[in-house]
């Protein structure tokens, strides 16, 4: 397959348009796995004041009750998207889901427990973050970074 | 299917299974000469066949449903065991005593002994499995492999402190009351079982706990070693000193690990 980049300064998010001689499900995965990936910042509040977290800086994303917040070092922020809609879209950056309710940066994972109950702890960061990895999801967990150990 | 249907689908299989169970053992225990006679006086031969059904019926949905204790994880988990384990007991023992007319509390109590041995055994088996994901989950996120099942090697390094506390100790003890002291032996009898040897083993297992974290192999262990020693310097009831070391090492190891976790903090 043809890849042609061409630069437009001023666009924020890149924009891919496919030529094809045929219409196919292979096309079709193509373009739906292209509009998936999520290139640009996630838009997150801190108060009043809206900011563009790089999703290399977060530790995880998760949802309190109230609402979805995403933790970095430099503190808790809101973010006003689901997150489903955060982990389509970050799946390929590195994200896993570890519960209903969180969802990390594996490249901050730092440590894993195990204690004699079968409670997985994980380390975020140096230990700013901590999270609880639900036994459930470990399957989709391996499965998950067994994509990343293929792509790599 | 969810696990509430999983649950009572699997009870019914087992409750089915206890019944078949309760009535091949209808005959050689409700029957002339049967070991549950004594129920067939009280209740007759059919109250007595209903209660032994009725037994082995709730016994077998028990086991039926066995592992679903362990699909949950965390408090949960030991809520749900422990409650699944006293229930269990429970059947087990209004088995024995109703319809095997078990009476002696020491055959009573070996038989719930060994259902915690195979809940043990169970927890060991799903422990194992959860350790090898993790080690699995370690590996492929790069990271440093962890400590090893149950903290064996870390314990290692204190196999011979534990040498010295419960074999070469009791035996010294009893070599100086034995030749040193000529009527009560003081030392082996009274000081080293209820002083030395808590202090010991509650001490070396915080030392360990602070170090490693929580090492359930270190009392157990210490345990065990003592048993043979306790047969060789004193004699069978002397076994409950292994007790007076396991009991303080799990509290000390414990206590050692809840330090060490507050301090990384």
């Amino acid at each position: 397959m043809e890849v042609e980049i061409r630069l437009e300064p001023g666009r924020k998010e890149p924009r891919a348009v496919i030529y094809a001689g045929a219409d196919t499900p292979e096309l079709q995965e193509l373009a739906q796995r292209l509009s998936g990936v999520f290139l640009g910042p996630v838009p997150a509040f801190r108060g009043e004041r809206a900011v563009l977290l790089e999703p290399g800086e977060v530790y995880r994303f998760y949802t309190d009750g109230k609402g979805v917040s995403a933790q970095t070092e430099a503190g808790v922020y809101a973010v006003r998207l689901r997150l489903y809609e955060l982990e389509e879209r970050l799946v390929r950056r590195g994200f896993l889901r570890v519960s209903h309710s969180e969802l990390v940066n594996s490249r901050k994972i730092t440590a894993l427990d195990l204690s004699l109950t079968g409670t997985i702890r994980m380390t975020l960061g140096d230990g700013a973050a901590v999270c609880y990895v639900s036994r459930r999801y470990v399957k989709r967990i391996k499965q998950a970074l067994l994509g990343e150990e293929g792509a790599l | 299917m969810n696990e509430r249907r999983t649950g009572v689908l699997l009870a019914a299989l087992g409750g089915l299974a206890g019944l078949l169970l309760g009535a091949v053992l209808w005959g050689p225990l409700l029957g002339e000469g049967g070991a549950g006679q004594p129920l067939v006086l009280a209740l007759g031969q059919g109250g007595a066949g209903v209660v032994l059904l009725a037994l082995c019926a709730a016994l077998g949905a028990t086991v039926g449903t066995a592992a679903l204790p362990f699909a949950g994880e965390g408090p949960a988990l030991v809520v749900r065991s422990l409650a699944h384990f006293a229930l269990t007991a429970l059947e087990v023992l209004l088995l024995l005593r109703l319809c095997f007319q078990v009476k002696r509390p020491d055959y009573l109590a070996g038989w719930l002994g060994i259902l915690a041995l195979l809940y043990l055994l169970v927890w060991l088996g799903r422990y194992v499995g959860w350790y090898w994901e993790v080690a699995d989950l370690r590996r492929r996120l790069g990271l440093s492999p962890g400590p090893s099942p149950l903290k064996w090697r870390e314990t290692l390094p204190y196999l011979p402190l534990l040498a010295l506390i419960c074999v070469a100790a009791p035996l010294l003890a009893r070599w100086v009351d034995g030749t040193f002291v000529v009527d009560v032996p003081v030392f082996s009898g009274l000081l080293f079982p209820f002083a030395v040897l808590p202090a010991a083993g509650f001490c070396s297992g915080f030392s360990l706990g602070r170090r490693a974290g929580f090492c359930p192999l270190y009392p157990l262990a210490g345990g065990l070693l003592y048993v043979p020693v306790a047969l060789i310097a004193y004699n069978h009831t002397a076994l409950f000193h292994s007790l007076l070391f396991a009991l303080p090492a799990l509290a000390g190891n414990a206590a050692g690990g809840a330090w060490r976790r507050v301090k990384r903090k």
